[in-house]
């Protein structure tokens, strides 16, 4: 756990880009969302062959799939309930690529759906936060009085290990 | 902004990703399996090893025991291993195509090497079919028999008793608004003083003739009360007479139907096999709803109006795929499966092909068929069949076995035990269940039946009959609903069986039928006798106020003439005098 939160504060206070995080996150997401299937495999490469900070990545994928245990049973309800729709299901039948992908499944379907919407605001809003956490807190929060004993405990010996 | 080692951690990921999957996806199959197996019969599950086989892919599954929830010290079903292989890319579309399955060792109800764990009691949904257990037949007594037979005639009794004890009760009550013999003495004795008294003037004899006419209408409210009691005695007499024909019409055709039981023969309205073995038989045939209820799911939606009429839940296809217009593949489908089966001692293979829910999309039925011969414990077994859910779910099935071993049993317990030594069976037959509807025909001989009983004498005496016979020969048709089928089950030994099994039960009907008879003449006769009794006093009654209102009637007739006359003496008198006056 500790180990955790001193990667996020590494991470958040180093030299990566607003935007490698906010996609990070947005991606860590989307993968979270999605059953383990191709289209996972397709993020991971995504996110293997850009410069997408990994360690934000794969964090927030963990955490994306522990909340799915919660979620993928009204969604998959939801989805069940909207894709009877005959010229999308017409369209999954006739494309074995889209069947590939499992999107003939009820739960890869809305989990893809979900993700594919939420990734362009999840990225700008991450990246946006980020900035605004460098540019008004991070400073403050080094003074901070429990920064400084942070500093002194083991989290931080941990931290600068890492670092 | 591309990563240059990209490629490699993406490679490295994959690697260990696939190496994690071989290592461990087959504990993981195993836990899950066993989980969902136990969760769905209620008892232990055990799998000794599962493993995957990546080229080509299939999974294989070793040494499998499935608890036998009613028995856990044996299994319902064990394999020694089954093996599937999957075609590689209906998988990756998410279809499970099975190129080939087999599974050797097949057995039903072996024993296992140390009791199972049982999670939740049996239901009587969850047996199995089983050969054995179907002929372990509980033999009835005289009084199961007696009860099977549907006697009307206790009925029938106890409502004639009811009846009488309401009758008597209304006719007690009616019993205290008849006229006492005081109040008709009293009667008597107010019209005599009337009548024997003098009159004096009109005045009085209008008065006296307005008395009488008051103690003539009380007399005629009495007499409309006896008559009403008499009314209601004959209506109740009327009653009982009813009562006394239906229970002797009960009587006489429960002794008739306890004789045609006896005496059977065939094409009789029922057999002493039926009696046997009807409600067993239905109740394995009512087993066959849980092959349809698996296939429901599949069958196309009914019209609407159905639809409507029934509140069943919504129906959900398995993994939720959505119902694409024009699937490539069935959910599943097994092209060709080999199933080992042990039975008879020895070795006997079924081969099954196509076997899916959704043979619409392979335009084939699923085929089965079993040909099995010189067994040691089996002359030849013959089985095929196919089944196939288009717009209904059809499944037709035939079989011909011939000379099957019977290990020694016992059928029935304790005073009414038979055992049966040795046996072969023969059978043959067909089935036809088109949704929830069954059709099925099938003939069992027992051959060389050698049977023991210690029990009573009429077991004793049929056991000896039954020995006598070459052949033990059952007709069994079944027709109707799976879940409430109607089971025939004739039997050209039925009139031999009936007389021998059915000689305790008809002692026992006649000795209770006399019984009976003598309790019911005794009640009918004081019950009955009462009513004479009270019949007489009535007509007493009745003639006792018919005579005194004619009395009355007389005596006021009389008593006016009378009256009459003195006034036309008095009258003579006077002109007389005034006459006489006169001169």
């Amino acid at each position: 756990m500790l180990t955790l939160v001193a990667k996020i504060l590494k991470v958040l206070n180093s030299e990566a880009s607003p935007w490698q995080i906010g996609w990070a996150i947005a991606l860590g997401l989307f993968a979270g969302i999605l059953p383990f299937g191709l289209l996972t495999l397709l993020i991971i490469l995504i996110v293997c062959l850009l410069t997408i900070n990994l360690s934000t990545f794969i964090v927030v994928w963990g955490l994306t799939s522990g909340l799915m245990l919660l979620f993928a049973d009204p969604l998959e309800r939801l989805t069940w309930q909207y894709a009877q729709n005959d010229s999308l299901l017409q369209l999954l039948a006739n494309t074995e690529t889209l069947q590939l992908l499992h999107l003939h499944h009820t739960l890869t379907l809305g989990a893809f759906v979900l993700g594919a919407v939420l990734l362009l605001p999840i990225a700008w809003l991450s990246k946006m936060l980020v900035m605004q956490y460098r540019v008004r807190v991070m400073n403050s929060v080094q003074k901070w009085k429990i920064m400084q004993m942070l500093k002194a405990s083991k989290l931080f010996a941990l931290y600068e290990k890492l670092n | 902004m591309i990563r240059k080692s990209g490629w490699l951690v993406f490679i490295v990921f994959f690697a260990a990703l696939l190496a994690l999957v071989y290592l461990f996806a087959g504990p993981a199959i195993r836990i899950g399996m066993v989980y969902s197996l136990e969760k769905a019969v209620g008892a232990e599950v055990n799998i000794s090893k599962v493993s995957l086989e990546l080229a080509p892919l299939a999974l294989r599954v070793n040494n499998l025991q499935i608890t036998d929830a009613a028995k856990p010290t044996h299994n319902s079903l064990s394999f020694g291993h089954a093996r599937a292989a999957l075609e590689l890319w209906p998988a990756l579309l998410g279809y499970y195509v099975i190129e080939e399955l087999t599974v050797d060792g097949l057995q039903y109800g072996a024993q296992r090497s140390s009791e199972g764990a049982v999670y939740r009691q049996p239901g009587a949904e969850g047996e199995k079919v089983d050969i054995a257990k179907l002929l372990q037949v509980d033999l009835p007594d005289a009084d199961e028999l007696i009860g099977r037979a549907n006697l009307q005639t206790p009925a029938k009794a106890e409502a004639l008793k009811q009846l009488a004890a309401t009758e008597q009760q209304q006719l007690k009550g009616l019993q205290d608004q008849l006229p006492t013999k005081d109040t008709l003495a009293q009667y008597q004795a107010e019209i005599k003083a009337l009548t024997d008294s003098k009159i004096a003037n009109a005045a009085d004899l209008a008065a006296k003739a307005q008395q009488l006419q008051q103690l003539k209408d009380k007399l005629n409210a009495e007499k409309a009360k006896v008559d009403q009691v008499k009314q209601q005695l004959t209506l109740s007499k009327d009653n009982l007479q009813q009562a006394v024909a239906e229970l002797k019409a009960a009587s006489s055709e429960d002794y008739a139907k306890v004789q045609q039981l006896a005496n059977l023969s065939d094409g009789g309205l029922a057999g002493i096999s039926q009696i046997l073995l009807g409600d067993l038989w239905g109740q394995r045939i009512a087993q066959l709803q849980s092959l349809y209820l698996l296939a429901k799911p599949y069958l196309p939606e009914k019209t609407a109006s159905t639809a409507e009429n029934s509140a069943e839940p919504e129906v959900i296809l398995p993994n939720r795929i959505l119902p694409l217009p024009g699937q490539p593949y069935p959910d599943f489908w097994v092209k060709q499966a080999r199933v080992n089966w042990l039975i008879g001692g020895g070795e006997a293979t079924i081969a099954l092909q196509d076997i899916t829910a959704q043979h619409a999309l392979i335009n084939s039925a699923t085929k089965f068929s079993l040909d099995v011969k010189q067994l040691p414990q089996l002359a030849a077994f013959n089985l095929s069949g196919d089944f196939a859910i288009l717009q209904q779910m059809v499944t037709n099935l035939n079989w011909q076995l011939d000379g099957l071993n019977l290990q020694p049993m016992t059928l029935g317990k304790g005073d009414s035990a038979l055992d049966l030594a040795a046996g072969l069976i023969s059978s043959g037959g067909k089935l036809n269940l088109t949704d929830n509807r069954i059709t099925q025909q099938a003939n069992v001989v027992l051959n060389a039946a050698n049977f023991n009983s210690s029990g009573n004498k009429y077991l004793q005496q049929l056991a000896g009959l039954l020995n006598q016979q070459q052949q033990i020969p059952f007709n069994i048709t079944t027709t109707g609903l799976v879940s409430a089928p109607d089971v025939s089950i004739r039997s050209s030994l039925d009139k031999l069986l009936g007389d021998a099994l059915l000689g305790e039960a008809k002692q026992k009907v006649a000795a209770y039928q006399s019984e009976l008879q003598a309790k019911l003449n005794s009640q009918l006769q004081s019950g009955l006798a009462g009513q004479q009794d009270w019949a007489a006093l009535l007509t007493q009654q009745d003639g006792a106020v018919t005579d005194a209102g004619s009395s009355i009637e007389t005596m006021l007739n009389a008593k006016l003439a009378d009256v009459k006359d003195q006034a036309k003496d008095k009258l003579k008198d006077k002109l007389l005098n005034k006459l006489g006056g006169g001169n």
